[in-house]
């Protein structure tokens, strides 16, 4: 059974190891707390695969471990706790601290991003990190316990506020 | 302005950003599972030890004084406190096991979560403060009679007035204590519940049955 749950950690790590670093990203801004975040994350899908039981894939339970983890992390965090998350349908779709002017540096860009779902309550930032994941509105739903067409609604509103508040910065992938 | 391939490019934006972590091996985990036992152990090992000063303290009264009430409270006490030591066994760890994280999404494993602390919040007064109560208050009322008896003794009678203070001091002093905790509690369960409330009405809205 040990040998199983470090065969699954590992291939686990090695599959998603990097977005579980995004994800810490998106849950804490400090880069020390992110460090420990990350590994508490790491620690917990350690431990739950000595009992993983295949009903849902294994990516469906990675997610939903490191989600749940992030999310209590956040619960648990005073600084956090102080600030006021908002809804992804209370984001203003251009947001006026910002300026309306063209984001096309692919830095700054990816600094804004992950300030705006920073500032989401936790449901709405795993929404978003799943889409930009690339996992799909079912893939979301068995994430989140959201349904499908509760979870397409807030993608249509996600990817309407991408395109309002990065209008005229074009392509920024490579 | 805007177009439907915005959105896939912030797809690789996220997705194309560098790593700052090294990653963490088995290693590190092992280590990390050897630091949490050790942590449950000694949060285990500081109850019992709050546990058995005060079973030290009041086996010490009864032992020390001869009142019958002052050795009644004191048995009562240590009861109280063997009680809440038990409860604290029972319970157990805080943190949710860890195949829960896997196996519920993040509505039932939140709410799950919320509905605990709200519970243990909601319950904590019978297992935690009230099996105090008896025992302190019969040792409050023997700590009474004990300085009417001495006073007389050393014939320096303390007034029905004297006594009544003492004792309507000290029981106030427990009382705002307890009240204290208790109002805090309440108003946490408050919070809580209107934390589960609004995740119900999300579940509702979203089709998801509840836990």
């Amino acid at each position: 059974m040990m040998a199983g749950r470090d065969g699954l950690y590992e291939g686990v790590a090695g599959t998603y190891g990097s977005a579980l670093e995004r994800l810490a990203r998106a849950y804490e801004a400090d880069v020390e707390a992110r460090r420990d975040l990350l590994q508490e994350i790491h620690f917990a899908l350690w431990r739950s695969f000595e009992n993983f039981d295949s009903r849902c894939s294994l990516r469906t339970w990675t997610y939903r471990v490191a989600h749940n983890v992030a999310a209590s992390h956040v619960q648990a965090d005073r600084r956090a706790r102080s600030r006021r998350l908002v809804s992804i349908d209370e984001v203003d779709i251009a947001d006026d601290r910002l300026g309306v002017e063209a984001v096309s540096d692919r830095h700054m860009a990816l600094e804004r991003l992950t300030t705006m779902i920073q500032e989401l309550k936790p449901l709405d930032r795993q929404v978003v990190l799943l889409f930009l994941e690339g996992v799909d509105a079912t893939g979301i739903g068995e994430v989140t316990g959201l349904s499908v067409g509760n979870v397409s609604t807030k993608i249509h509103r996600i990817k309407n506020v991408l395109m309002r508040r990065f209008q005229a910065g074009g392509h920024y992938g490579q | 302005m805007a177009n439907e391939q915005i959105p896939d490019d912030f797809d690789k934006l996220w997705q194309n950003q560098p790593q700052e972590s090294p990653g963490v091996s088995l290693d590190d985990l092992r280590r990390k599972m050897d630091r949490f036992k050790r942590r449950i152990f000694w949060r285990n090992i500081r109850e019992y030890v709050a546990g058995a000063i005060v079973v030290a303290g009041y086996s010490y009264y009864a032992w020390r004084f001869s009142g019958l009430l002052l050795r009644f409270g004191s048995g009562l006490t240590i009861a109280g406190a063997l009680y809440v030591m038990y409860q604290l066994h029972r319970r157990g760890s805080a943190e949710p096991a860890p195949a829960d994280l896997g196996r519920s999404t993040y509505v039932e494993f939140h709410r799950s979560e919320l509905v605990r602390q709200r519970d243990a919040l909601r319950t904590v007064w019978s297992w935690y403060l009230l099996p105090f109560v008896p025992g302190l208050a019969v040792f409050l009322a023997g700590l009474a009679r004990s300085a009417m008896n001495t006073a007389q003794v050393v014939g320096h009678p303390l007034s029905a007035l004297q006594v009544a203070g003492f004792v309507t001091g000290s029981a106030s002093f427990v009382v705002v204590v307890f009240v204290g905790v208790w109002m805090l509690n309440r108003w946490s369960v408050t919070k809580l519940q209107a934390q589960i409330d609004e995740l119900d009405v999300m579940a509702r809205d979203s089709g998801v049955g509840k836990n």
